[in-house]
């Protein structure tokens, strides 16, 4: 079982995660292409000012209204794509089978970022379940996508302290984690995929376009 | 995801309900579909799905901030109210959900814009508002005063059934009150070749006709060489840009386009209607094709400013007592003349007090977007 | 067409009038005018406090007026003003006021010889038109007009008229159908939703528009008989110069624009918009101005686009006599080019304005009136030629191709001047 998940569900996991990626990128560039007014409307100058207002903390009005989420959302999402790329066991697996590795990020730390993560789950939920504009559009998909990123992080928090059987809770991780790549391109956790794009038209627009700023 | 309850008395609008007594539903499924395949694209897809539900768009809308947090007011309501189930049902809804989209998009929802700027994606959530209100539209689901006055467009080219004559008789008329304040002052119709081309709202003939006579004496003493048309395309405003009747829409911003290249003027000055500066500028060039217009168009504010700024006009009483100022959002946060609407405030003024969130984090007057006309 | 010539191609300058002296006899000089010939040049001028009057060739006419505007050249040279006394507007040509007054009058057009008169007017608020100082005899109470045509002879004038009285905010009463096209005096049966874009052929015996059948859909109607189908948007139509019977229109269908004659797409290609669909003399090609995609003008020829586009707007496309060339005005980043065949002339000449272009015979030489830094000029071939004026008017090339007639003030005096279209 595990050499199932290790081996040709990782390589499905990964191939569908970048195939999907791409497809799904290409797929909203051929949306756009159609729509005509886009492109034109597109100024690189806008669109990186766009990003770099919204990618640092407090550079804009509205995180520096709500510093609580700011801080938790932030936090919660560098954790989250930070963490499974410089943890010492991933890049190990990178080794075995490819022969290459990078720096990683020592397990205490790691150990933190996932806590991070996972807290950062439950605020969520928490705030899908309390908030009535959440909860009012909140749905089972919803839950769902909030369960795949947090399973990963549990099971391998898990894991790691070696609770339960090991061996079961690392092939369980192992799954969820591939089940959350596969979900990136096409559940709207794809807004990893889309926040460049977004940011960038909305940016173009509002500066290039309206000689405004969206910040 | 359950129809969210907005906890208020329905509109009794007559029109509406008369369409909402006529639509069919084959009819329904057929124009949305229409509109999301034919009209709409990757902007649409792309922020449908990218939107993670997060809610934190509700903060930036005056509509849900003074109504004490009512949940139906967010803007991420609005939108799971009307496009999701269009799409998810893949158009076969029924007339009184219509209904209830037109109430959502024409009644409780200016299309600001501030929901964008509030949301980390950047989604235009008042862009969606827009197409559902292009699909309210052509289906004739549309509030009373509204289509009235989108028909006065179309049938008059401007907002307020001005009939032709009664135009250039009311311009000849404040010609004269325009003389009461600068004796050499004059209205010039139809001067072809002239700098400017001055453009108004069609409420100013119709109940604010000293307007033009204000901008008869302002324009003798800055010197400029200006005209107005005598013919329909005076009018800058579209409120059929706000109905979604994008074709009425075209047509008269066309024709005041056309106006000013006709007279050969250099630029369009306007008064300060935001909503008309926005179709003018925006919404009616980009239908056409036009990446700006091809007369370029000055906006009041921006006029003004130059005025003070280069001494053209000067000030010479300022006007008593703390005074503010609202920012319109089409010529401020979706126009970026929030300085300049300081700097003529200021020397306007003796007492320009600045009000909280000011400039494009401005709040909505609640006016805009069609809700109430001008 | 007036008779051109009989004008006066041989004096090769012509000082007509000393506009500096204007400024000093009058309290105010509005703009000038000048006559199709060239020989006459006119202002309104304010002669005291309520009181106008108009000076022509610096001799005004005899009686003033209260308000006086829209001075107006025929094509025969006569020169018209609409002109107001206690309270009430009437036409004056000539000096010579028409017998009748109206509540108001407005919009005055000519025939192509110049020898009808026509405006809208308003008496007892209903509207009608006047032809020659006679108002139409209409069965219908006009409650607006919105425009008219008036055929080259002279002897059709159509309107787009409102028939039928709205209630405020009647909404069902204007959706079906308040507004006809009256032909001399006579409402067509139907009435439609809207009315726009009227056409009439060379020959005044066919009219055709634009109508609005319902919210979103409209099409196309000639002489009271809609096109069999409607389309989601059009523009105004135009007929053939030689044949009556076709008529060809831009028409928007899935949200692409189709040119379609007789209601039949007569272009394979669909663009994101067409203007000005315009035949050539012959009837036999058609150029509409374009946008191929979004902020990319040009002008397609029989459909083809040319190569050449350009970002801000194109403006109507002129053919040669032979209907071999095609001339148009084009902006791009500002600036304003004259545009041939999707060359742009003059080695990339650029101007603050440019006024439509006329072709000499040959269709070698493109001339037309241009504007750069506040100073107007003549340009041939995109090149400007000759003297700067302070005013200048269209030059016109006389019926035997090989003179040009200039119109236009120099140091405030106003020049007519002949030019061998050789020398230029």
């Amino acid at each position: 079982m595990y050499e199932l998940v290790r081996g040709p569900l990782a390589w499905a996991a990964f191939i569908i995660f970048i195939a999907g990626s791409l497809y799904r990128i290409i797929y909203m560039l051929a949306g756009c292409k159609k729509e005509k007014i886009v492109f034109p409307h597109m100024s690189l100058k806008h669109s990186l000012a766009s990003l770099v207002h919204w990618v640092i903390p407090f550079n804009n009005q509205y995180m520096k209204q709500r510093p609580a989420f700011t801080i938790v959302t932030f936090a919660f999402h560098i954790c989250l794509v930070v963490t499974p790329i410089f943890l010492l066991a991933h890049i190990i697996l990178w080794d075995e089978s490819w022969n290459i590795s990078w720096w990683s990020m020592s397990d205490t730390i790691a150990d933190y970022m996932t806590i991070i993560v996972i807290a950062g789950c439950i605020f969520f939920l928490y705030r899908r379940l309390t908030d009535p504009v959440v909860k009012n559009v909140t749905d089972a998909s919803d839950y769902l996508l909030l369960a795949i990123t947090a399973l990963p992080f549990i099971t391998g928090f898990i894991a790691y302290h070696q609770w339960f059987d090991y061996k079961t809770m690392l092939i369980i991780h192992i799954l969820a984690g591939e089940i959350m790549l596969i979900a990136i391109p096409f559940t709207r956790l794809s807004h990893m995929l889309f926040f460049v794009f977004t940011r960038a038209y909305f940016g173009s627009e509002q500066g290039h376009v309206k000689h405004s700023k969206d910040w | 995801m359950k129809p969210t309850i907005a906890k208020r008395e329905p509109v009794v609008d007559d029109a509406m309900d008369q369409t909402e007594a006529k639509l069919r539903p084959e009819q329904i499924q057929k124009v949305i579909n229409e509109v999301i395949d034919k009209e709409t694209g990757g902007r649409l897809w792309t922020y449908v799905n990218t939107c993670i539900h997060c809610g934190l768009c509700a903060e930036a809308c005056q509509w849900y901030l003074s109504n004490d947090r009512d949940v139906s007011y967010a803007p991420v309501t609005k939108i799971k109210d009307t496009i999701w189930v269009m799409l998810k049902n893949k158009g076969a809804v029924d007339a009184a959900f219509i209904k209830r989209c037109a109430e959502i998009a024409y009644t409780e929802c200016n299309l600001c814009r501030r929901c964008g700027m509030y949301c980390p994606f950047g989604i235009d959530i008042a862009y969606m508002l827009l197409v559902v209100r292009r699909i309210c539209a052509k289906l004739d689901m549309v509030p009373l005063y509204l289509q009235d006055t989108v028909h006065s467009h179309a049938a008059t080219m401007n907002q307020m059934w001005v009939k032709p004559d009664e135009w250039i008789d009311t311009l000849q008329w404040q010609e004269e009150e325009g003389q009461g304040y600068v004796p050499s002052a004059r209205l010039p119709l139809e001067k072809e070749g002239a700098e400017i081309m001055y453009s108004v709202i069609g409420p100013e003939p119709k109940f604010l006709a000293q307007l033009l006579g204000n901008i008869t004496a302002i324009m003798k003493v800055a010197g400029l060489d200006w005209t107005m048309p005598a013919t329909a395309g005076w009018d800058n405003s579209n409120m059929a840009m706000y109905s979604g009747d994008f074709e009425v829409m075209a047509r008269v911003e066309r024709l005041h386009h056309e106006t000013a290249q006709r007279l050969k003027v250099k630029k369009i000055v306007m008064g300060e209607c935001g909503h008309a500066f926005r179709g003018a500028e925006y919404d009616g060039p980009t239908w056409m094709g036009w990446m700006k217009p091809p007369i370029p168009i000055v906006h009041a504010i921006s006029f003004y400013y130059d005025l003070i700024k280069s001494g053209r006009i000067k000030i010479a009483k300022k006007a008593e007592g703390p005074i503010t100022v609202q920012d319109p959002c089409n010529v401020i946060r979706n126009g970026g003349l929030g300085d300049k609407l300081r700097y003529i405030m200021n020397a306007v003024c003796a007492e320009f007090v600045d009000v909280t969130p000011n400039k494009r984090h401005n709040y909505c007057c609640n006016e805009g977007g069609g809700v109430i006309n001008c | 067409m007036p008779d051109l010539g009989n004008w006066d191609w041989k004096s090769k300058e012509k000082m007509i009038a000393d506009t500096a002296e204007w400024k000093a006899r009058f309290e105010d000089v509005w703009e000038p005018y000048v006559s199709p010939d060239g020989e006459k040049i006119a202002s309104i001028v304010k002669i005291g406090e309520g009181e106008f009057n108009v000076c022509v060739n610096g001799e005004t006419w005899e009686e003033p007026y209260e308000k006086l505007w829209y001075s107006r050249f025929s094509p025969d040279g006569r020169l018209t003003v609409l002109a107001s006394k206690d309270m009430e507007w009437t036409m004056a040509v000539d000096g010579k006021a028409w017998e009748n007054s109206y509540e108001y009058i407005w919009d005055t057009k000519f025939s192509a010889d110049g020898k009808v008169i026509a405006a809208t007017v308003k008496q007892d608020d209903v509207y009608g038109i006047a032809v020659d100082e006679k108002t139409w005899e209409c069965s219908k109470e006009l409650q607006s007009i919105a425009s008219y045509v008036i055929s080259p002879d002279g002897k059709t004038v159509a309107a787009i008229a409102q028939t039928v009285p709205l209630g405020q905010a009647d909404l069902e009463g204007f959706l079906k159908g308040t507004w006809s096209v009256v032909v001399n005096g006579k409402p067509w049966q139907n009435n439609f939703v809207d009315l726009y874009g009227l056409t009439i052929s060379n020959d005044g015996k066919k009219i055709a528009a634009e109508y609005r059948a319902a919210i979103c859909d409209y099409g196309i109607v000639v002489n009271g008989a809609p096109w069999e189908t409607t389309a989601g948007c059009t523009w105004e139509p135009v007929f053939h110069p030689n044949n009556n019977d076709v008529v060809t229109a831009p028409v928007r269908q899935g949200g692409r624009w189709f040119l379609a004659t007789n209601g039949t797409f007569v272009w394979d290609k669909g663009f994101t918009n067409i203007l000005y669909q315009t035949y050539s003399p012959d009837g036999e090609r058609i150029a509409a101005t374009v946008a191929t995609s979004f902020a990319k003008w040009t002008v397609a020829v029989d459909g083809q686009p040319w190569r050449t586009k350009f970002g801000e707007c194109v403006l109507q496309p002129y053919f040669n006599p032979d209907g071999t060339k095609v001339a148009a005005i084009a902006k791009d980043r500002g600036f304003w080019f004259l545009v041939v065949d999707g060359t742009v002339l003059g080695d990339g000449a650029y101007y603050d304005n440019i006024w439509p272009p006329v072709f000499s015979p040959d269709g070698d030489k493109v001339i037309c009136k241009v504007e750069k830094h506040g100073k107007y000029a003549i340009a041939v071939n995109g090149k400007i030629w000759g003297s700067k004026y302070e005013a200048l008017w269209d030059p016109v090339i006389s019926p035997d191709g090989t003179k040009v007639l200039i119109r236009g003030i120099e140091d405030k005096k106003y020049y007519r001047r002949i030019v061998p279209l050789a020398s230029m």
